[in-house]
């Protein structure tokens, strides 16, 4: 058999295996087994059995819709800030030492923390999760823009020096293509970093979007929805990664192939 | 152009003399191979003259001529440089074909005329296939191939060769020789070769400067009068080609042996014929 064909019926099974057990011992089946109750774990039958009146009551779509928003907003804003920036100290030395430390600081701060502070300033719409999503790729996008530049083959300059190249030249053959090779090595990084900030942002204060809903169920202790939620949330990360990779891969097309890490 | 060195020094700040009071004249369309252990600081002179050393690192004395004019007065692009380094400096993210091309895109050449000149060099180099590859897809001694056809392609008055091949395996190295053998029988242009393998510099060059180890100096000059056409393969075994290298060797070996600074292990007698 094939090899990843193979490989693939293995990580099936092993995710059913998952669910089954998981299925089993919150009392599914039939058997009547409760070894943990459903106020702590839902069964999955009936997570999943939630999306019905979920999605009937139009809250599923404007959830994910609120969510895909205001983390794809972040994400694309954060990455234009992100490599702007780091562009800019990247050329201009004598600013970035200036600047470097306060960076470094902002950036150790944990992204949660600055939350609290959006709201007041935001309100509770979608631009103060767009804010958070934003805070937190742009750090990702501008570290690896810095190091970019940093990071230039000193010898691929020379080379196109030797030929002549202005520094017009050297950045359209050598600078940018390797500052946009890092940010897009961290593309994937970065794609989940704009979902968690969103998410984040929602837990904290908003009107709609999964993790706004998924706070109101943990409150209500509402395990079903919690379960269900979490469920969708993981589908949406996993295909938003999936699409980052597979445009990595695009254009990335000229590394070797084990510098993309899978 | 004809490249001249004269009285040419070169210090690290901190007072560490890379070369010292090197001269040395190369006539246009002139084939020199400069010789000389690791670390003697042939490197750095060839660097000097592409205007390469960091003017905060180094120190630069003397004068460099190309055409009787000093290089720092002139651009870049008036003097019409190649470059061939040891490791290829392609350009990762670009394509066989595309890298080719930089030196002439550089030059504003138009997209059409880049693709002919590139196509024509890539047959020749024998590369025809290979245009839409990226260099990590192809073998060492095809990359090396890429980066002097690259240089060639927007034609350089002068080549400058840093151990091009010397990151090559023997059978590559040979192949690669002979073809910039017949690259430059064909259209003769300046060329300053450094190595540090003797057999490359007789093979290849019309006259061998031989260099000391660090400070760098040139310790001897030797006209090669083996005739071109040269076979690279076939030279080897010549008695001519044997006598030289027997002389020559018999100069420099105390070069080679003496330890070098940094460890670098001493070359062995040439091996003759690989």
């Amino acid at each position: 058999m094939n090899r990843t064909l193979a490989l693939s019926l293995k990580r099936v099974t092993l995710v059913l295996a998952i669910f089954a057990v998981w299925e089993l011992v919150t009392g599914g089946f039939g058997l009547g087994i409760v070894l943990v109750v459903p106020a702590i774990l839902a069964r999955p039958s009936s997570a999943l059995a939630e999306i019905v009146p979920y999605s009937q009551s139009g809250l599923l779509w404007r959830d994910l819709s609120t969510t895909l928003t205001e983390s794809m907003v972040g994400l694309v804003f954060g990455m234009i800030g992100g490599c702007a920036l780091g562009l800019l100290l990247g050329y201009w030395r004598r600013a970035s030492e200036v600047v470097e430390p306060v960076l470094v600081s902002l950036n150790s701060l944990p992204r949660i923390a600055v939350a609290p502070i959006l709201l007041p300033w935001l309100g509770l719409g979608i631009a103060s999760k767009i804010a958070l999503s934003l805070f937190t790729v742009f750090f990702v996008v501008f570290f690896n823009t810095y190091l970019g530049i940093r990071s230039v083959d000193p010898e691929l300059v020379k080379a196109v020096q030797v030929m002549g190249g202005t520094r017009g030249d050297l950045a359209r053959f050598v600078v940018l293509p390797s500052v946009f090779s890092w940010i897009f090595a961290a593309l994937r990084t970065s794609v989940s970093f704009a979902l968690t900030g969103a998410v984040v942002g929602e837990f904290v204060g908003a009107s709609s979007g999964l993790g706004y809903r998924l706070s109101i169920a943990a409150g209500l202790l509402d395990t079903k929805r919690v379960y269900l939620i979490l469920l969708i949330l993981m589908v949406f990360a996993v295909t938003l990664v999936e699409i980052a990779k597979r445009l990595e891969g695009r254009l990335l097309r000229w590394r070797p192939q084990a510098a993309l890490g899978g | 152009m004809s490249v001249s060195l004269e009285r040419v020094g070169i210090r690290y700040r901190g007072g560490v003399d890379a070369v010292r009071d090197v001269s040395l004249a190369v006539a246009k369309g002139e084939f020199v191979a400069v010789l000389g252990p690791s670390g003697c600081g042939k490197s750095t002179i060839l660097n000097a003259i592409a205007g390469l050393l960091d003017p905060e690192a180094t120190e630069l004395s003397g004068r460099i001529l190309i055409d009787g004019a000093e290089a720092r007065t002139r651009s870049r692009r008036e003097l019409n440089l190649g470059y061939v380094f040891q490791r290829d400096a392609l350009l990762p993210w670009q394509t066989i074909e595309q890298n080719v091309q930089v030196g002439l895109a550089i030059r504003g050449v138009h997209e059409r005329e880049r693709a002919l000149r590139s196509r024509e060099l890539l047959v020749m180099a024998g590369l025809a296939g290979f245009e839409r590859y990226y260099p990590h897809q192809v073998s060492g001694g095809m990359r090396q191939r890429a980066a002097l056809v690259r240089t060639l392609a927007y034609d350089p008055d002068v080549i400058l060769m840093d151990e091009p091949f010397g990151a090559l395996d023997a059978q590559n190295r040979m192949l690669l020789q002979s073809e910039l053998l017949r690259i430059w029988e064909l259209t003769p242009r300046t060329i300053l070769f450094v190595t540090h393998d003797l057999a490359e510099a007789i093979v290849l060059a019309q006259r061998v400067v031989v260099m000391s180890r660090r400070p760098g100096t040139v310790k001897a000059v030797y006209d090669i009068a083996l005739p071109y056409p040269r076979d690279a393969f076939a030279l080897r075994g010549a008695s001519e080609f044997v006598e030289l290298e027997a002389t020559i060797w018999n100069a420099l070996r105390d070069e080679f042996r003496a330890p070098v600074e940094g460890g670098v292990a001493p070359l062995g007698p040439p091996a003759g014929p690989v």
